[in-house]
């Protein structure tokens, strides 16, 4: 077997605050292959955003590996870590407030450029900000605009080319099209499969929307407040999904058709619980159907019940 | 026969900006039905807020302004109707959703007072104690304990806080509520919950519901008729059964469809709508998706098309020239559309 291009060992960040640690990543195991895309689902506050800048190490990770080509980054020093994250990139949320409002595209553009040490001339550096806007789909005239000027797709094209320029191996996409339009949305959406074909790029991609992860994602991650409740390829986790929890998320998706109007829906109770200091045992188990004792005062692991498919819940101890 | 409840016809707003007019609706047109629900869908600057902010003439003042057209709501007529009437109008025939449930709550008022002040504005005649046994029923409603209306907005969640919203628009029992994207800001387990919750309280109520949104999910599990919105107008309109399985559509309507991600099917590739939303400061001549559209003839350039029912059954209707029968009925039946979806 090939050796993966990231691997994840037991990663975990707390956030101390003032009423204990919040667990915000717990214990996260996880893999990505090159040219391959790994999806992270779940709702707000469950942790898919600190795992994508703990992984580039924009938080400090609390401990853990992290393994790029087989070497552990978390050990590197500060100079190593700014080569290393050359190959390692992040596109943002937010494509508003993730742009300088006072750098014209092609300086933004340029920025990573420069803070590398590019070596070449002033013509070749024009010259491969213009590709690269050509490869994002960006028109060159919007060389010297400012972001106030454009849309958020045009906007998040921006962020993109800005991803890709120093031809990384990784990107977390962190919410990229979550912004958007539907109809931008696919865009963007296609931009990114069609990127990842040409250059073999892998993505961590990190979102709330079920049927967008799907569409974008080999492999999916579903976590639930900072732990990863099941793992499966893409196909498998909608096929036929194990978890109690990823079976009401997908089951809380409303698909643009008739065949489920009128028909009763089972509606999950209850709210997602605070990720500070949490007591051992299933986190999902006040909210869960299925929960027995079984399910308190120790935690569940991650147990592989097909080829490729973990789940972490008692019912399939 | 359903009685209307509201009426827009041909509704003109504009925008006036420092940096120029935005015509943000161009003859607006559809009605509503007593206890009927209407989905509103559009992309972001297609118009969406500005009708209902249109409806309750909250547009801001002096640079929101209607130019032509009626809102007519039973037999009152919004548009030239006085302050003073819509004030008495707003939050008890009319009320509003807000998107933004984080936002459109006061932070230093107890939820209970908010809620209560609802009444307290318009049913002059209750005494307190009614007031109170009525804040305490309609929170019941909702889904909250009414031990805790003696707390602040902050100490709920997103959820809790829409449902606290959802409790202050119906206390009066409106007979119109407007949701303008009442669940985009919540997660899907939650969104599932107040979509549900709204369900019931419509049917309990016989409200009628204006449901603004861009999920065309949502749209599908709770709405009756549906009117695709487009640059300021009504593009298609009809039934949910004409919007979703008839199989005439407006080529914007195909296009958002086609946008959305199919969970049952493996397409390796999306169908997105190419370009962008026309700039509302500077709409093109003729039909205003005819640089986007892939059926553009050279009539789209020049001329608006006109609202062409292709199902008198349901009044569907398809503002495109595609459908126009006058024009070209030989051929129509090669016009028309491969059924888009399923």
């Amino acid at each position: 077997m090939s050796q993966p291009l990231i691997e994840i060992r037991d990663l975990k960040k707390y956030f101390d605050t003032s009423q204990g640690p919040l667990h915000a990543v717990d214990n996260i195991n996880l893999s990505i292959n090159k040219g391959q895309t790994l999806g992270v689902v779940g709702e707000s506050g469950c942790g898919k955003s600190t795992l994508g800048r703990a992984i580039l190490r924009l938080v400090e990770p609390t401990s853990g590996e992290i393994l790029y080509k087989g070497e552990n980054i978390v050990d590197y020093d500060v100079n190593k870590m700014r080569n290393t994250r050359r190959d390692l990139q992040m596109i943002f949320q937010d494509p508003y407030s993730s742009l300088n409002p006072r750098m014209t595209v092609g300086e933004t553009i340029a920025e990573p450029l420069k803070v590398n040490g590019f070596k070449g001339s002033r013509e070749e550096l024009s010259q491969k900000i213009e590709e690269t806007m050509e490869t994002v789909g960006l028109s060159n005239r919007l060389i010297n605009s400012y972001p106030h000027e454009l849309d958020g797709g045009r906007r998040q094209r921006i962020g993109l080319a800005r991803a890709i320029i120093l031809e990384p191996e990784f990107i977390v996409c962190d919410e990229p099209v979550s912004a958007l339009d539907v109809s931008i949305q696919a865009q963007i959406l296609n931009l990114l499969m069609d990127l990842q074909d040409q250059k073999d790029f892998s993505y961590l991609f990190i979102t709330h929307d079920l049927s967008v992860v799907k569409h974008i994602s080999d492999e999916i991650v579903v976590m639930y407040i900072g732990q990863c409740i099941e793992r499966a390829n893409a196909k498998q986790l909608f096929a036929n999904p194990l978890h109690p929890y990823s079976i009401a998320l997908l089951h809380a998706i409303l698909a643009p058709n008739l065949r489920n109007r009128g028909k009763p829906k089972k509606v999950l109770r209850g709210e997602v619980t605070s990720p500070i200091n949490p007591i051992p045992g299933c986190r999902f188990a006040p909210r869960c159907a299925h929960a027995s004792e079984r399910c308190l005062n120790r935690d569940i692991e991650l147990k592989e019940v097909e080829p490729g498919h973990w789940v972490a819940c008692t019912l399939f101890e | 026969m359903s009685e209307k409840l509201l009426e827009i016809d041909n509704l003109r707003v504009i925008y006036k900006t420092d940096e120029g007019v935005v015509q943000a609706l161009n003859g607006l047109s559809f009605h509503m039905d007593k206890g009927e629900t209407l989905g509103l869908v559009g992309e972001t600057g297609a118009g969406k807020t500005t009708t209902a902010l249109s409806i309750l003439k909250l547009l801001p003042d002096k640079i929101g302004l209607i130019e032509d057209g009626s809102i007519k709501f039973n037999d009152f007529d919004i548009v030239t109707g006085s302050e003073q009437n819509m004030r008495k109008l707003r939050g008890d025939k009319i009320s509003m959703i807000f998107q933004d449930p984080m936002t459109s709550l006061n932070p230093i008022i107890k939820i209970g007072d908010q809620i209560a002040e609802v009444l307290e504005l318009h049913r002059a005649d209750m005494t307190k104690s009614e007031i109170e046994a009525r804040v305490d029923e309609i929170l019941t409603t909702v889904g909250l304990p009414t031990s805790r209306k003696d707390e602040y907005p902050h100490q709920f969640s997103g959820g809790m806080r829409q449902r606290v919203v959802i409790a202050m628009a119906l206390t009066c029992e409106p007979q119109l509520l407007l949701a303008d994207e009442p669940t985009t800001a919540l997660d899907v387990t939650i969104q599932a919950q107040v979509l549900e919750l709204m369900k019931k309280l419509k049917e309990n109520l016989n409200t009628s519901m204006l449901l603004i949104t861009h999920d065309l999910g949502v749209v599908a599990d709770i709405c009756d008729r549906v009117a695709i919105m487009y640059a300021g107008t009504v593009v298609e309109m009809g039934t949910i059964e004409d919007i979703f399985e008839a199989s005439n559509h407006h080529p914007y309507t195909i296009g958002l469809f086609g946008s959305i991600p199919d969970l049952e099917n493996d397409a390796e590739r999306l169908n997105p709508i190419k370009g962008l939303m026309p700039d509302p400061m500077n709409l093109p001549t003729g039909c205003y998706f005819h640089d986007r559209c892939q059926e553009c003839m050279e009539i789209c350039t020049i001329q608006e098309p006109d609202n062409h029912i292709v199902d008198e059954k349901t009044n569907h209707m398809i503002k495109c020239h595609l459908f126009d029968r006058t024009k070209h009925s030989d051929d129509l039946e090669g016009k028309m559309h491969e059924p888009a979806f399923n």
